[in-house]
């Protein structure tokens, strides 16, 4: 399938892909739940795109650049799970990651990025979503900021304002990683608290979202 | 997104859907313990938050714990087996690659309303199971489920005295409401009820084998509300966010 990347983005970018995603909230219920004051949630997505989005969307770039490159994407995963500490912050990556990969082959059968998916039958999130973008010829840019959309959306979908308020930190996250190559460079920064509050809330008994 | 056909070797994926404590994990139980010795079985099941009702299953001791897998569905339970199937889809290829060759994977929704109904994508077939305890005006009220499905169970009529319902009335304005299509009036201390129904799933089993089965789609949801008050209806071929 050949789409403009512009048009392929944008479906990549919407909530309604069929990749199992809308059992998570990109960790504001596990904030909530965790004691984060409601009015707070603009900060938390600021954290967000200081932290975990660094690594998710740098994740994503660096897989994009392993499947146009012909390199595997076994170190990009393995650099990812050393940047994310808790088993269930994996779990919830891979859980939708399963989905993405299930799509990405029925969208491109046979393309690099389907071969390199082939091989690894659990990928996190944005290791199958660097794929993906590589499949749908976005430029690195373009991959890091579909992953920090993707989880400014989800976290903001009843307050679009707080996203068009992070644009800034947004575009400053993007800048960070769009030129990476190295599963190494990869950027590690920690969020103890956020990744806390996440691996808690599987144990919650009376929550709705899984992440 | 559809499936490839169902090959020979593929299991029929049969959906149980249903609303709240009408009987779907006893059903699946009564199944697995009625067929569990003929045929190599496997079960997913669907909820909120927990994994409930796999446990149910497992403590039942009807089917191997390995065989039944939980899904977490999130808020909207109705979406995980319609609108994005993804980690249902997956949760089935996982059981049948863990156990191939397996005959039969069923899949158990997430207690949800009268309009939730399966993709076809998801399943080759559904079983919509209402209870008398319900109350004898929920066939009447209908549905998708209640009207396309390619089974309705009217469960529980050992109860029916003590509701105060008419289960043979129930189980006849089903037939009225289905165009013919199958109903049950089903009883664990029935044993002809129970019969009926597993000759049913042998002889859509059969079907499914030979490739005379068809699924069918029984209909988009209808509108509904959620309780933060907000309505919305659901597009052909949209998935959605709550």
């Amino acid at each position: 399938m050949v789409a403009h990347p512009e048009l392929a983005a944008m479906v990549l970018a919407d909530g309604r892909l069929p990749v199992g995603g809308h059992t998570q909230s990109s960790g504001l219920e596990p904030a909530l739940l965790g004691g984060l004051a409601e009015g707070d949630a603009p900060a938390l997505l600021r954290t967000r795109l200081r932290t975990v989005v660094r690594v998710e969307a740098g994740t994503a770039v660096v897989a994009r650049h392993h499947v146009l490159a012909g390199l595997p994407l076994g170190d990009v995963q393995a650099a990812w799970a050393a940047r994310t500490p808790s088993e269930v912050s994996r779990a919830a990556s891979v859980a939708v990651g399963r989905g993405q990969r299930r799509l990405a082959l029925r969208l491109w059968p046979g393309s690099a990025a389907g071969s390199a998916l082939e091989e690894l039958p659990a990928p996190a999130r944005p290791v199958a979503v660097g794929a993906m973008a590589a499949a749908a010829g976005l430029d690195p840019a373009g991959t890091a900021r579909l992953v920090a959309y993707d989880d400014a959306q989800t976290l903001s979908a009843d307050a679009t304002i707080w996203l068009l308020d992070a644009a800034p930190d947004l575009e400053e996250a993007v800048a960070a990683v769009a030129h990476l190559t190295e599963p190494r460079a990869i950027p590690a920064p920690a969020a103890p608290l956020l990744e806390q509050w996440q691996h808690h809330h599987p144990t919650h008994p009376r929550r709705l979202f899984s992440a | 997104m559809p499936d490839a056909g169902p090959s020979p070797t593929r299991a029929l994926r049969l959906g149980v859907a249903g609303p709240v404590g009408t009987g779907k994990s006893s059903l699946i139980g009564m199944l697995c313990r009625e067929l569990g010795d003929t045929l190599e079985l496997g079960v997913v099941t669907n909820d909120i938050y927990t994994d409930e009702d796999a446990r149910m299953l497992r403590a039942a001791g009807v089917l191997d714990p390995a065989r039944i897998r939980a899904v977490e569905t999130g808020a909207c339970p109705h979406t995980a087996i319609r609108d994005d199937v993804s980690a249902n889809l997956l949760a089935v290829e996982d059981l049948e690659a863990d156990f191939a060759p397996l005959d039969l994977v069923l899949v158990e929704s997430g207690g949800d309303n009268l309009t939730a109904t399966f993709s076809p994508a998801l399943v080759d077939a559904q079983v919509f199971v209402l209870d008398v305890a319900g109350g004898g005006d929920v066939v009447r009220k209908g549905g998708p489920g209640i009207s396309r499905a390619d089974l309705l169970v009217v469960n529980k009529t050992d109860l029916a005295p003590h509701v105060g319902v008419d289960a043979g009335l129930m189980a006849r304005q089903g037939r009225e409401a289905r165009d013919g299509r199958p109903v049950i009036a089903l009883s664990r201390t029935d044993r002809a009820s129970v019969t009926a129904l597993t000759s049913w799933v042998l002889g859509l089993l059969e079907e499914h084998r030979t490739g005379v089965h068809s699924p069918v789609d029984p209909g988009p949801m209808a509108p509904h509300s959620h309780a933060d008050g907000t309505s919305h209806t659901h597009g052909g071929t949209g998935a959605h966010e709550h």
